[in-house]
């Protein structure tokens, strides 16, 4: 397909930062996207959840950009800004009316290259209060939200770096010093530890003249050592319970799967997309529709650089059991193992994932995030196509094979059991 | 080239921005259609609204039109349930439904080539549901199931009592998914009576955008919709202005960790004289990151995530509030702070934030117009305030127009701090401690319900 060929220019500066350049005059829009190649994967214990406050830090104004000041900037010239800290990579972008461009290079560059000369103890007293916050709000508030944590530190051996959640722990958080924040820059943060992606309406002269201006004096610190890790293994299924002050029981179960963009990992996505993605999905049918025994069932394959966690969840319906819907997800499981699937599930499932593929395509700050994505784990920025026909060449073999290999193994079982239970 | 980094680089050109082309057309039956044509990829997103939302529940059956929503595409014509979510899984494009207040929404995504088939499908949903009663008993049980969760998530609590609160016994008071008690009075009669009472081409809007011609595209939406021709019954709804004292009220939630704030009141709908100086006064007070409430609460003094202020627009109402969750040992503090920036927007705002906001809402406006899905929300804008067909082509001039004055009018008029209804949602006994220590009123404890308990 035509749309999935997204045409670019990748070079190089001198000081090691990638540029890709994708061009498309459709809408007077610019998105303007920097990866840097560092997550919290790169962490160590006792200070989990630095890349994520780390985030926040960029935000908290730069040498020439004070406080607050990127933020009013973009949002001045009508433009929208955010960015985001996972396992394996943080992300920054802003998409603007195509005219502001200059003003996103002079303001990514000025954080990637004098971030330090701005940053105080009051700022990060500040900010490590708002993220402390954030975990309040997003996980120690919510409903069932410590089961993530819980479920890494089971899955994970503790030395593995996806053994603690993206956010980090309340003690790392309240324990970070200025000193720690300083080193995270300077091992990570160099030009030549990351990649930019320009996309939209532009003219490659000019925008290659602004972006040797703004980002090609800024001094590489070199690259940061490799990071390795054993693939994890999980020798004994795991068993944990949890009090939670909900309403209903809530099962996880969590095996190791694949590496993002291995040759498993497209297998993982139609296995969930099978078993959950929609009414008539095995589980879903199963469980929620004909049993009715749970109130809900996902199934995702989560994977990174490091690892993968394919994961499904069930919340119970009022008095049924956790064995019975056990039971029901591993005859399936087993199903899929023995049986396979059939040609009109597996062409479901490529449709559906086909049909969301070019859906995202629209706007074109997901494009360029899509770009600086490829870059990162298939140094090719143009994968697109390369991306869908993954889903394209499985067929039932490969499925039955996969499932057999990776969830035949031990698993972990965490169950959330309501601390006050519902008389019935 | 020399760069000066000191200075933030200034602007060189305008850039030009042609509003595409909205087409308002309607079928023979009536339905009334805003369209636009987008040809940059082989997409249609389009949305049915129905103006059949919550506030037409019956007295002791709130849930009932959530339910007729959920009810709506459990088998139609020729499929049963499962086999209707096949018929469109097969094809790749997604068919969801959703119910608020006001509407019920029934929204397609699919690829160009698939939208004949979407559409054929839609017109058995439209003409033909089944409404079963086996599995109107299990959608009926799945929304009690939900009713009960809804109680763990502090966050879905402190809304629910705050509509409870600012709509006193409003239609737009009760819960759009209804209560344990209501939804079990629902029988799958009413859900039938419901649909032929309400679901009608005459309150109705199909708005679409993607890639597809006018002319293809009205001969496929009158051949498959041109049947339908249900008639609308004619029903009061309780939807007056009430005005309610100023309160503060505490909703226990043992274990919580933090304290979900609601602050607001009732307001009046949606109102073409002041609604741009309205916008505008909120963005500098809560509606963007740079507001006033999000830079105290959250970059000066840390105490929260995220702090917002809204006008929710329904269709005959509004409501006006603040929302922000805290640690528990500053909820006093962060409503203390609230109810400042509320007294302070009153004395008018600077020019210098005024320009800002301007400029944001001004330059912005093609990034509105990027996706389908954000043309839908527009467009349904247009449908469901009524507003006029040339509203975006005179939408930058209205935003030009707004001055300081009246961005300072718009605060005066339309925040009203003798009607705040103050909610505190978290752990009851240390909230009431700090609160015992403070000038504020008397405080009220209540259930979700808005109900006083104590």
């Amino acid at each position: 397909m035509n749309i999935l060929n997204i045409k670019y220019e990748k070079y190089t500066l001198s000081n090691g930062l990638e540029i890709i350049l994708h061009q498309n005059k459709n809408l007077p829009i610019t998105a303007v996207n920097v990866w840097y190649k560092v997550g919290s994967a790169f962490e160590k214990r006792g200070k989990t959840g630095l890349a994520h406050l780390f985030e926040h830090m960029m935000f908290q104004g730069s040498q020439h950009a004070p406080k607050e000041m990127h933020f009013r900037y973009i949002q001045e010239a009508g433009g929208t800004l955010n960015g985001s800290t996972n396992f394996d990579r943080t992300n920054y972008y802003e998409k603007i009316p195509s005219n502001f461009l200059e003003l996103a290079l002079w303001l990514e560059s000025d954080r990637m290259g004098f971030l330090l000369p701005a940053l105080n103890q009051e700022k990060l007293k500040n900010q490590k209060d708002v993220v402390l916050n954030e975990r309040l709000e997003r996980y120690d508030n919510q409903p069932y939200g410590l089961a993530w944590e819980k479920i890494l530190a089971a899955l994970f051996p503790p030395e593995h770096p996806y053994s603690w959640p993206t956010i980090g722990s309340i003690e790392d958080i309240k324990s970070y010093t200025i000193e720690d924040v300083t080193n995270f820059f300077k091992k990570h943060y160099s030009p030549s530890n990351a990649a930019l992606v320009v996309a939209g309406d532009f003219e490659f002269s000019t925008c290659k003249n602004l972006i040797e201006n703004y980002f090609g004096s800024i001094t590489s610190n070199g690259k940061p050592q490799e990071l390795k890790c054993q693939s994890p293994v999980l020798s004994n299924t795991v068993v944990i319970n949890h009090d939670e002050d909900v309403k209903l029981e809530r099962i996880y179960l969590a095996w190791h799967s694949t590496n993002a963009f291995s040759s498993n990992d497209a297998v993982f996505d139609i296995i969930a997309d099978i078993l959950c993605g929609s009414k008539n999905s095995r589980l879903h049918k199963k469980l929620v529709f004909e049993k009715e025994i749970a109130q809900d069932v996902s199934a995702m394959q989560i994977s990174g650089k490091f690892g993968g966690i394919f994961l499904i969840a069930a919340t119970l319906k009022p008095g049924k059991s956790f064995d019975a819907i056990k039971e029901e997800i591993f005859k399936e499981i087993n199903k899929l193992q023995v049986e396979g699937v059939s040609t009109k599930e597996l062409l479901k499932s490529k449709n559906g994932i086909k049909a969301n593929f070019i859906n995202s395509l629209q706007q074109i700050d997901n494009l360029a995030d899509h770009l600086n994505s490829y870059n990162y784990y298939l140094s090719e920025p143009n994968s697109f196509l390369y991306d869908l026909n993954r889903y394209e060449v499985i067929d039932n073999d490969f499925l039955m094979q996969t499932s057999k290999i990776y969830l035949s193994k031990s698993f972990v079982e965490l169950r959330i059991n309501p601390t006050k239970k519902i008389s019935k | 080239m020399k760069i000066n980094r000191s200075i933030a680089p200034s602007l060189k050109d305008e850039i030009e921005f042609k509003l595409p082309e909205i087409k308002s057309l309607s079928l023979s039956n009536g339905l009334r259609v805003l369209f636009i044509e987008r040809n940059f990829l082989p997409l249609i997103k389009m949305q049915l609204i129905t103006s059949c939302g919550s506030i037409y529940d019956p007295e002791g059956k709130n849930g009932l039109a959530n339910l007729f929503s959920m009810m709506i595409d459990e088998g139609a014509d020729e499929f049963n349930s499962l086999e209707l979510s096949e018929e469109f899984d097969m094809l790749g494009s997604s068919f969801t439904i959703s119910c608020n207040h006001d509407n019920v929404f029934l929204s397609i995504q699919t690829l160009t080539e698939n939208l004949e088939r979407s559409l054929e499908l839609l017109s058995k949903v439209i003409l033909k549901p089944h409404f079963d009663l086996h599995d109107f008993k299990r959608e009926q049980n799945k929304v009690k199931v939900m009713l009960m969760q809804q109680h763990d998530d502090a966050e879905i609590l402190a809304d629910l009592a705050f509509s409870h609160l600012i709509h006193a016994r409003g239609a737009y008071a009760n819960s759009v998914l209804g209560y344990e008690d209501s939804v079990d009075q629902i029988i799958v009669n009413d859900v039938i009576d419901f649909f032929k009472n309400f679901f009608a081409p005459e309150n109705s809007h199909l708005v679409i955008s993607g890639n597809i011609s006018e002319t293809v595209l009205i001969d496929l939406l009158e051949k498959y919709l041109h049947e339908w021709n249900n008639r609308k019954k004619n029903t009061a709804v309780n939807i007056k202005r009430v005005f309610q004292p100023r309160s503060i009220y505490i909703l226990n939630k043992e274990n919580s960790v933090q304290t979900e704030i609601r602050i607001g009141h009732q307001a009046e709908k949606r109102n073409s004289l002041d609604y741009f100086p309205k916008t505008i006064m909120n963005m500098i007070l809560g509606g963007q990151f740079v507001s006033r409430i999000n830079l105290n609460l959250r970059e000066a003094k840390g105490f929260t995530y995220g702090a917002s202020s809204n006008f929710t627009h329904y269709k005959n109402l509004s409501e006006f509030c603040t929302a922000v969750s805290v640690a528990t040992d500053n909820s006093l503090a962060a409503v203390n702070e609230i109810i400042l920036e509320l007294n302070k927007i009153k004395e008018g705002v600077t020019l210098k934030e005024l320009l800002f906001a301007k400029d944001s809402l001004i330059r912005r406006f093609p990034l509105q117009f990027e996706s389908n899905s954000q043309i839908i929300t527009n467009l349904s804008a247009l449908a469901i305030h009524e507003l006029p067909i040339n509203y975006f082509n005179e939408y930058l001039n209205n935003i030009k127009q707004v001055n300081q004055e009246d961005v300072k009018n718009a605060a005066i008029k339309n925040l009203k701090l003798d009607e705040l209804s103050i909610l505190l949602v978290g752990n009851q006994r240390e909230i009431a401690k700090q609160l015992s220590k403070s000038q504020h009123e008397r405080i009220n404890y209540i259930n979700f319900r808005g109900e006083i308990i104590g």
